[in-house]
């Protein structure tokens, strides 16, 4: 049996592959040290794979053909659109997949009855999966299984669709008949603006008060607050791509709704930075 | 609102790739021709065409960031749309060029961009 030995949850800025690099920047050393910190704590708890809830961005997944949760099959997934390698510098790769996990969460012949997974046996992930591993697993030694929720192009799954993903996650993890430690990494973003007229304020939240009541969320474990504090409107009025923090949702869920162990909406050049951390090792498990 | 969709569409494949991205900064009203013409010849819908609304395709010929974000055009797509013709393309620099931005899209505030 899998057993489900931490959830994470970090920010997937393409910016920060080109500035989170030694020797780093003032505003920029809590990030790097968040990133380090998260890094060592999944290399300790032994995982193998790692689950990671994220959102492509229009690359994968466009207007024409957009699921709302589709979970990756595959031995490889490669990494690294053209367009990211240009404007961002990410370097193209590619990470090892687990697909004895994809079908724990997917089944083979038949979906689970709680969910409509989309299915991908081929997929180039783009930053919202690069960035994280490139920061917590930069040799790529851990195999993963990518999840995309569409949280970017509207209509989204509604906030409790999340939580009851990272729910079914947890359970779907438990049951896979492999041997496997698993983390989950979930990433998105606090209040963020791209776009419009509130992006790149040079160190200024476009909304503080949200980040503190997100930020809170974790800290107290406050899935039904978390909830119902992620409605579309508020979200957005946080920043125009906010609503990736649904993606958070999953893993506050997947824990049960447990305060986290780490959470920190840490300050930067850009939006503030969402690291969350639970430890399910052991005896805090 | 179908209309945002066209309008999403050709600015995610202006920034996808290095052979677009050239083709649109030299010449944007030749490559929109170009885009239109493709739709124009099959029934069949494609990621490389599409139809514009004469608005739509003025905005986007002329590089009206403001006209683009205030008709609802997805923010995430528009920036990078526009970071990548006039960054990466033709050469100005983000820093500078960021604040022109904020300028054009803030009188519009924070419109709706479902398709």
């Amino acid at each position: 049996m899998a057993e489900l030995v931490g959830v994470f949850g970090v920010p997937h800025n393409p910016l920060l592959w080109e500035t989170l690099r030694a020797p780093y920047p003032d505003d920029l050393v809590r990030t790097a040290e968040n990133f380090a910190r998260f890094s060592e704590l999944l290399y300790d708890s032994g995982a193998e794979t790692l689950v990671m809830v994220g959102s492509d961005h229009f690359r994968k997944f466009f207007y024409d053909n957009s699921p709302a949760i589709i979970v990756g099959k595959a031995e490889r997934y490669p990494i690294g659109y053209p367009n990211e390698i240009r404007t961002f510098g990410i370097e193209p790769g590619e990470v090892a997949g687990d697909v004895a996990i994809s079908e724990a969460i997917l089944g083979t012949k038949l979906l689970p009855d709680s969910f409509d997974f989309g299915m991908a046996n081929e997929w180039l992930l783009d930053h919202a999966y690069s960035i994280p591993l490139s920061f917590l697993t930069p040799n790529h030694d851990l195999a993963v299984v990518p999840i995309h929720t569409n949280c970017n192009m509207p209509p989204v799954p509604a906030p409790q669709r999340f939580a009851q993903l990272g729910d079914y996650l947890r359970d779907a993890i438990a049951r896979a008949p492999v041997e496997r430690k698993v983390a989950i990494v979930t990433t998105g973003h606090l209040a963020t603006d791209l776009g419009g007229p509130k992006q790149f304020l040079g160190g200024a939240s476009p909304d503080a008060e949200f980040d503190a009541e997100a930020v809170g969320w974790m800290q107290d474990g406050a899935l039904e607050a978390a909830i119902a504090g992620c409605d579309f409107d508020r979200l957005v009025t946080a920043g125009n791509v906010t609503l990736q923090f649904l993606n958070f949702l999953t893993g506050l869920a997947a824990t049960g709704g447990r305060p986290a162990t780490w959470a920190e909406g840490t300050a930067s050049r850009y939006a503030a930075m969402s690291f969350f951390h639970w430890d399910l090792t052991g005896d805090a498990w | 609102m179908v209309s945002r969709y066209e309008v999403n569409k050709i600015m995610a494949y202006v920034d996808g790739d290095p052979e677009p991205l050239a083709e649109f900064s030299a010449d944007p009203a030749g490559f929109v021709a170009r885009w239109e013409a493709r739709a124009a010849a099959t029934h069949v819908p494609s990621l490389d065409a599409g139809t514009l609304t004469d608005e739509e395709r003025r905005a986007i010929v002329e590089l009206d960031y403001g006209a683009l974000y205030a008709m609802g055009s997805h923010p995430y797509l528009l920036i990078h749309f526009a970071r990548a013709v006039e960054c990466d393309a033709r050469g100005a620099d983000f820093a500078t060029w960021k604040e022109e931005y904020r300028e054009q899209v803030k009188p519009h505030g924070y419109p709706d961009f479902f398709t």
